[in-house]
């Protein structure tokens, strides 16, 4: 924090000289009045977020969070655990609705559309902002019904073979075809855990969205189905956005390009991967990724 | 004395041999416990488990051998003229001679040998109590001195205490067990009984049912006719109603108590439902035949349908309601047990709730929905207050549910009140209709136990 302040009372000082005012005015566009340390701003954004709070009944769990999120890129969001990356992460397909005492408060806006908008609803938003979770969670149903259900509820799926096609296409693109091709009519549920997890990027991905969310993909996995996701995912990022909440840093390093670092509910610092990870700017990034806590 | 005095005595022996078992443990090792193999406690137990079971397992073979020892030795020292009578007659001159030994009333004129018998039958008692009485004792403290005297420092006395303790354990499930196997053998025994006089065939695919057997020859309308399906056809019949009465409104009220109800509905309407599984079913009984019966005659007679008093439909209704909470109760559980992860997932993909529930939850929780559903069926086909009082008592074969039938437990119930003549086969048939009750009741719980079972594997 002292930080910040040193450094808005410089741009104070260099603001009433008038000199300097262009580093100022860079200086005042990275440091908002949430106190991110790093440039929250892409140019041509998929997703904005202004002034972002979340309540749990009267419990704040975020603080006045500002952050774009590019096209075509992988996000990865670290932290402590309860530093709510997990809870914003939910903001940006609404998913926090389904939990009756939480409240939303600020915007987000996705291709200037601000989705907690009354007016707006929720299916295709869900629809173009997908979601992948924790642990995988098929559906009890067989590969084809659990990569058919979206297109389905979507009403994408005007005939059998179009559904085909979309249930063959999105297994490709989730590395799963080869593997359960001969066992469409097969239980999601007798996958392994890895092929789950793949499966429910499938069925993600079947609804064709725009945004995917995965909140920590691998922690339930293996390191050698941990390394497949990992690899899947930076594929996908040719076609699709990436948002991921992670523990894991090496994660963090290896798939995103972009880098958020939350602190008990507050977006400290964000920046490009390889500079947060070299040379954090903020104290507390530093302190978490050499391990001082966290 | 009495048997209980004898075993409150006991029960003072045991507390006095865990005091002196875990006072002589202690001394033993002069207050270190960590030099035992057991804690002190265990010394005690040990001492007080062997002061007591061996006294109280002769106490049990005495009482139950007793009775039958001291009447043969009053048999052998009546006159043999007497002895030689046949087993019934016998045995009435013994009830006479207990019941003049113990003073209650009898049923013949008392004369001198009768006097006799009974005093040595009084006698042949009080000595067989003192002996009992003394024997138990001696043995308690003999036993209770042997293990008192046998306790170390590295006797196992915890083991043998534990070992005890999973004994009692054991006893306890298994007398469930064999109530049960009790209960279907004497059920069993009587059903064979009845198929000797009437045959199997008969009972299982005869059409009509008419159970008055003729006492004389010229009797009217008491024909003994034993063909059990019009009766099993009642009780599907009912069933069948108050399965469509109970299965849509109980799982409706489940999914909306599971998914959309807030927390201060829920809190509220969730006791309310469960109160009607309180409602005693004999206040169900008079609710089905005072004001439903009624209700359903009038509607039918101003739609112009002919609507039996003592319909199938109102019994049917009635206990449909009676079972809702026990379907919504059920299919809750199975909902909730539905992992927020499911929810999550479809939600995730920007589906509604209530295509999540129609197509992820109903779907997973299906299984034990069903089971839910089969062990509400085999309540129903058990259920007996409300169809004594308002399905009636005439064995029609039909599937129109405005008449009047009469179901499996309706029959056994009317066989069975009263005085009855426990080897008619009318009153046998009652037994007959349990055992096949009985064998369908079970499958089906076996049934859905087995789905319930099963599905309860499937998340993890």
């Amino acid at each position: 924090m002292d930080e910040v302040i040193n450094r808005s009372s410089t741009i104070a000082r260099e603001l009433k000289t008038g000199s300097g005012a262009e580093v100022g005015m860079q200086v005042l566009k990275e440091s908002q009045s949430s106190g991110t340390v790093g440039d929250i701003y892409v140019d041509d954004p998929r997703m904005t977020c202004r002034n972002v709070n979340v309540y749990y009944g009267d419990k704040q769990a975020i603080f006045d969070i500002d952050l774009d999120i590019a096209k075509h890129q992988v996000i990865s969001m670290i932290g402590p655990s309860g530093c709510g990356k997990s809870t914003f992460l939910r903001c940006l397909n609404r998913m926090n609705d389904t939990i009756d005492i939480c409240k939303v408060t600020g915007q987000i806006k996705m291709e200037g559309q601000d989705i907690y908008d009354g007016g707006l609803d929720v299916v295709p938003l869900r629809a173009s902002v997908g979601m992948v979770f924790q642990k995988p969670n098929p559906f009890p149903k067989s590969i084809y019904d659990n990569i058919g259900y979206g297109p389905r509820i979507h009403g994408l799926n005007d005939n059998k073979d179009h559904l085909d096609e979309i249930v063959e296409t999105s297994l490709k693109k989730a590395g799963l075809w080869e593997e359960v091709k001969d066992r469409l009519d097969h239980p999601g549920t007798g996958l392994s855990g890895g092929q789950q997890q793949r499966l429910c990027i499938a069925r993600a991905i079947a609804v064709s969205p725009e945004v995917i969310l995965m909140d920590e993909p691998c922690s339930a996995l293996d390191p050698i189905a941990t390394a497949k996701i990992e690899e899947l995912i930076d594929e996908l990022r040719e076609n699709y956005t990436i948002a991921i909440v992670t523990h894991a840093m090496q994660q963090a390093a290896r798939v995103s390009q972009r880098t958020a670092y939350f602190h008990l509910g507050k977006l400290i610092e964000v920046g490009e991967t390889d500079q947060i990870f070299t040379a954090p700017r903020h104290r507390l990034t530093e302190d978490y990724i050499t391990g001082r806590f966290g | 004395m009495h048997t209980s005095t004898l075993i409150i005595v006991l029960l003072g022996l045991m507390s006095l041999a865990y005091y002196l078992g875990r006072k002589r443990s202690l001394n033993l090792v002069s207050g270190r416990v960590r030099d035992l193999h057991s804690l002190p406690s265990y010394y005690g137990l040990h001492t007080a488990l062997w002061c007591g079971i061996p006294a109280i397992l002769l106490l049990v073979v005495w009482i139950s051998f007793e009775g039958s020892v001291v009447t043969s030795l009053v048999v052998d020292s009546l006159p043999q003229e007497t002895q030689n009578l046949p087993p019934e007659r016998l045995n009435l001159v013994l009830n006479d001679i207990r019941n003049l030994a113990t003073g209650d009333i009898v049923s013949t004129t008392v004369d001198e040998n009768m006097q006799q018998a009974a005093d040595h039958y009084a006698g042949l008692q009080s000595i067989s109590n003192m002996a009992m009485f003394v024997v138990a004792l001696s043995l308690a403290i003999m036993a209770g001195y042997i293990a008192h005297r046998s306790i170390s420092r590295q006797q196992r006395a915890r083991n043998r205490v534990e070992k005890a303790v999973n004994f009692f354990l054991l006893s306890s499930s298994t007398l469930a067990i064999f109530t049960t196997i009790g209960i279907v053998l004497s059920v069993l025994f009587e059903s064979i009984r009845f198929f000797q006089q009437i045959p199997v065939t008969d009972f299982i695919f005869g059409l009509e049912w008419s159970p008055q057997t003729a006492i004389r020859l010229d009797q009217v309308g008491s024909s003994g006719v034993f063909g059990a399906i019009p009766l099993f056809a009642g009780t599907f019949l009912i069933t069948l109603i108050a399965m469509v009465v109970a299965v849509p409104i109980g799982l409706l009220s489940a999914i909306y108590m599971a998914e959309y109800a807030g927390r201060h509905f829920r809190s509220l309407a969730k006791p309310v439902l469960e109160v009607l599984a309180g409602i005693p079913t004999v206040v169900y009984g008079f609710f089905a035949a005072l004001t439903v019966a009624p209700f359903f005659r009038d509607m039918g007679a101003t739609l112009g349908l002919g609507v039996s008093s003592e319909s199938a439909l109102a019994a049917g209704v009635v206990m449909g309601i009676m079972i809702i909470p026990f379907v919504s109760s059920l299919s809750d559980d199975v909902i909730n047990a539905v992992p927020q992860a499911m929810r999550d997932g479809s939600y995730g993909l920007g589906a509604t709730r209530s295509e999540t529930i129609r197509q992820v939850i109903v779907p997973a929780a299906l299984p034990g929905i069903v089971g839910g559903v089969l062990l509400a069926v085999s309540r129903a086909i058990g259920e007996t207050m409300i169809v004594v009082m308002a399905a009636g008592l005439s064995a029609n074969l039909t599937a129109n549910p405005l008449e009047a039938v009469t179901t499996v437990t309706v029959q056994i119930v009317t066989l069975l009140v009263g005085d009855q003549e426990f080897d008619s086969a009318k009153t046998l048939a009652a037994f007959a209709l349990a055992l096949v009750l009985f064998v369908i009741t079970l499958a089906l719980n076996m049934i859905a136990l087995h789905i319930v079972r099963k599905y309860r594997e499937q998340y993890e």
